[in-house]
């Protein structure tokens, strides 16, 4: 992907961010958390199509996009979704080595 | 430093100067805290103080309220189930999370009186920071205060002087 075409998927991502936004403040609360998550799968998949290969990147993009649906199930749901994707995400964060060494 | 001029000095910084902090410093600020008032002398609050940069990094990373570049990070933490021993359901869902509140103004003030500033965050993952710093399941993240050498002074906001106090009963 060369930049002008990265540039202009990036621009779109941006128009769905803010558009949401401000939509948002009129819409279902809930859609709040699924668009920021939505935007997080989006970002990633950008990246791919530009050639950037993350494993954690694409595992936590198949997590979201697998689950992110349960918005529309329920809020407990939707809750137990994110609570595993932060605890996923927080495992490529944190992968139990040392933090911080001498 | 005159109580009166610290409350009304201190400011929620949110810049920060890239400086270290003695621990000695926030030793000191911790104890402050201590000092607050618990329900039932319960004292079950637990306090993590983080200064190396990387695991502030990370902090940072699952907590959207948490800005700029601290020295510290103390998270004001609540043992429940000690809290619950204490003083039952009322220790747990109540007076922990004000006995935290009690000792985080007291460590605000603290710092503020060794010149530092600091952010109370309530802005965060709480199962995140919670695997981060290696909280034991009973010890819950309450609030975490960003400290550090402050590179801005902001304004204090107005405050609301109309309907705030009454006298003997509401509206009195």
């Amino acid at each position: 992907m060369d930049s002008t075409a990265l540039e202009a998927k990036v621009f779109d991502l941006i128009g769905y961010m803010t558009s949401s936004a401000r939509n948002l403040i009129d819409e279902t609360p809930a859609y709040g958390p699924f668009r920021l998550v939505d935007a997080a799968s989006q970002l990633v998949a950008i990246l791919e199509e530009a050639g950037v290969q993350s494993p954690r990147l694409t595992a936590l993009r198949q997590e979201i996009d697998k689950g992110k649906y349960s918005v529309t199930v329920g809020p407990d749901e939707f809750k137990a979704f994110l609570d595993a994707l932060v605890d996923t995400f927080v495992d490529y964060l944190d992968p139990g080595e040392p933090c911080c060494g001498p | 430093m005159d109580l009166y001029a610290a409350i009304r000095g201190r400011r929620s910084v949110r810049r920060f100067a890239s400086a270290s902090i003695e621990p000695a410093v926030l030793e000191r600020i911790i104890d402050a805290a201590t000092w607050a008032p618990s329900g039932g002398n319960a004292q079950t609050w637990r306090f993590v103080i983080v200064t190396e940069q990387a695991r502030i990094a990370k902090l940072k990373t699952v907590s959207p309220g948490l800005i700029g570049e601290p020295g510290a990070v103390v998270a004001v933490c609540q043992d429940l189930a000690a809290a619950r021993a204490k003083g039952s359901a009322l220790g747990e869902v109540l007076l922990a999370p004000c006995d935290a509140a009690m000792a985080a103004q007291n460590l605000l003030l603290a710092a503020y009186a060794e010149g530092l500033g600091t952010c109370t965050v309530a802005s965060f993952t709480h199962r995140a920071v919670a695997r981060l710093l290696k909280l034991p399941e009973t010890v819950e993240p309450i609030l975490l205060v960003s400290v550090g050498v402050p590179d801005e002074t902001p304004k204090a906001p107005a405050r609301k002087t109309e309907g705030i106090v009454h006298w003997e009963v509401y509206g009195g």
